[in-house]
């Protein structure tokens, strides 16, 4: 006897896709903000202690943290699907969920954040500002600069290290699952932080002491990111099979292919166009060229680039890995 | 106290997917979502194939990573080892269906709150089965409380070698399956 099963089961299989550009966003401003937050702080910590306090050389950037970090928050809410239950997250503190003790974080760092803002306000903008809260409260986080500036730059680091710990969480996604993505993340907030600093930077000084910094962190971003696909491919099978949409050039995986085809494109030449700038004449009294200006501007817009689509690719295609079978 | 689990011979299902008509059915799982699911997996070379039919669904792990990850305390574990979710604290984050190394759960698209199998909690209460293995016409899935040595899935475990799903990643399933092939049948294999 012959028996013939049709399976029209094909409907049931789960297709996992969750988490989507709203996510990438978030995770990509997320690590932005903490870049953001770092290198400020080592902007105004950089000149000599004896000086007053009133001079803080950079002030544009504390002033935009926090709004990089609500708009980034903002698409993590547009991700929610039950928007109103959002308070939920502050009626609890689940120790062993990322998302819940990163949810805390976020509340702790933008007092800390604004707070260093304010601490920054240049002597000139304060003139303009009438008495009344807001210039006493300036006047009176001014007094605390130094020290505010050393804790942002311990909640920038943890705020872009808890972007990678988010995912990194999730041991039922392989491609996710490495102690190496949350170092990836960090490495690429603050790169993408001291891309922001030279872009927003006035003084050639400033400009070119961040170029060198990022140098250094782009070497080693796509070191821990050759690392991070070195681990997945010398470990199990899921593992191994979770980096393949990256290395296989098919319509269905065709947007992964490029994504790291991209990146090996940016971020090298991002660091030729660095050094490139760092072998320029930078001193304070001359004036920048279109020429210095242009490969200052294209490498930080490179390297923001960069940024990210390691956030798109890695969300997306962290979906895409999973495992199978029995046991 | 009572320790629900289910026993599934993969040996009696027949792919018939009664199961998921049946848990749609009762639970008003909404279009394109589904609590439970039969894999049907065909392995080796033409002409020697051999097929599987692999019923899944929400392991209740003790050891749940949904649970884990869950950052408001929605999802949770009772104490007879059932794996719920408070939909009035879920707030659809979906972190803990990216958790899940099953793919147990999905979002309730209409009211978007995470959604999953509940082992029929409501029929457990007015002591019935879960609506799938009430349904089950081969008799494939099994569920009882393992604290009762004299329940059938107490019985069937401790008869039978059982596996679970992913063992690995040491989440420790409440859903066991066996394969019960009668004596016959293996020698002629």
């Amino acid at each position: 006897m012959e028996f013939t099963i049709t399976g029209a089961n094909a409907i049931t299989y789960p297709y996992l896709h969750i988490w989507d550009w709203r996510v990438a966003i978030y995770l990509f401003l997320g690590g932005l903000a903490g870049g953001c937050m770092s290198m400020a702080a080592v902007a105004n910590l950089r000149p000599d202690k004896e000086t007053p306090k009133s001079q803080a050389c950079c002030w544009r950037v504390p002033m935009m943290t926090p709004v990089i970090l609500a708009v980034g928050m903002g698409f993590l809410f547009l991700d929610l699907q039950v928007k109103q239950h959002m308070y939920r997250f502050y009626m609890t503190l689940q120790p062993l969920s990322p998302m819940s003790w990163g949810s805390w974080i976020l509340i702790l760092v933008f007092p800390a954040m604004i707070a260093f803002a304010l601490s920054t306000v240049p002597e000139s903008a304060m003139d303009n500002l009438k008495d009344g809260m807001i210039r006493n409260l300036i006047i009176k986080a001014q007094n605390s600069m130094r020290p505010l500036a050393k804790l942002n730059f311990l909640l920038g680091i943890l705020l872009s290290i808890y972007t990678g710990i988010l995912l990194s969480s999730f041991m039922a996604r392989p491609l996710w699952n490495s102690s190496i993505l949350p170092v990836l993340f960090l490495n690429s907030g603050m790169s993408t932080g001291a891309a922001t600093m030279i872009l927003m930077a006035r003084r050639s000084s400033v400009k070119l002491f961040f170029t060198k910094v990022d140098i250094w962190l782009i070497f080693s971003e796509i070191t821990v990111l050759v690392l991070l696909y070195y681990g997945q491919f010398t470990s199990p099978e899921a593992s191994r099979e979770s980096i393949l949409p990256f290395f296989t050039l098919t319509s269905q995986y065709f947007p992964y292919f490029i994504s790291i085809l991209t990146l090996s494109i940016v971020l090298p030449l991002a660091i030729i166009l660095k050094f490139l700038e760092i072998s320029s004449d930078h001193s304070e009294n001359i004036e920048l060229t279109f020429k210095q200006k242009f490969e200052m501007n294209a490498s930080a817009v490179l390297v923001l680039l960069g940024g990210a689509i390691i956030r798109f690719a890695l969300v997306y295609a962290g979906q895409l890995s999973k495992f199978t079978g029995l046991s | 106290m009572k320790h629900y689990a289910m026993v599934i011979d993969q040996s009696r299902c027949v792919g018939c997917m009664a199961c998921i008509a049946a848990c749609v059915q009762e639970n008003q799982v909404p279009f394109e979502n589904f609590r439970t699911r039969v894999l049907e997996i065909t392995k080796g070379k033409f002409p020697k194939l051999r097929t599987e039919f692999r019923p899944e669904l929400c392991n209740h792990c003790d050891n749940a990573p949904c649970v884990m990850a869950c950052p408001t305390g929605a999802s949770y574990k009772r104490e007879d080892g059932i794996v719920m979710i408070d939909r009035d604290k879920c707030v659809g984050c979906k972190a803990c269906i990216a958790a899940c190394p099953y793919d147990a759960r999905y979002i309730n698209e209409e009211h978007g709150f995470a959604d999953k199998c509940t082992f029929c909690l409501h029929r457990l209460k007015k002591d019935l089965e879960p609506a799938c293995v009430a349904t089950c016409i081969g008799k494939s899935r099994i569920f009882g409380d393992l604290s009762d040595k004299d329940s059938e899935v107490s019985r069937l475990l401790a008869e039978n070698e059982s596996r679970v799903r992913l063992k690995a990643a040491g989440t420790k399933p409440r859903v066991f399956y066996i394969k019960r092939y009668p004596t016959k049948q293996i020698e002629e294999v």
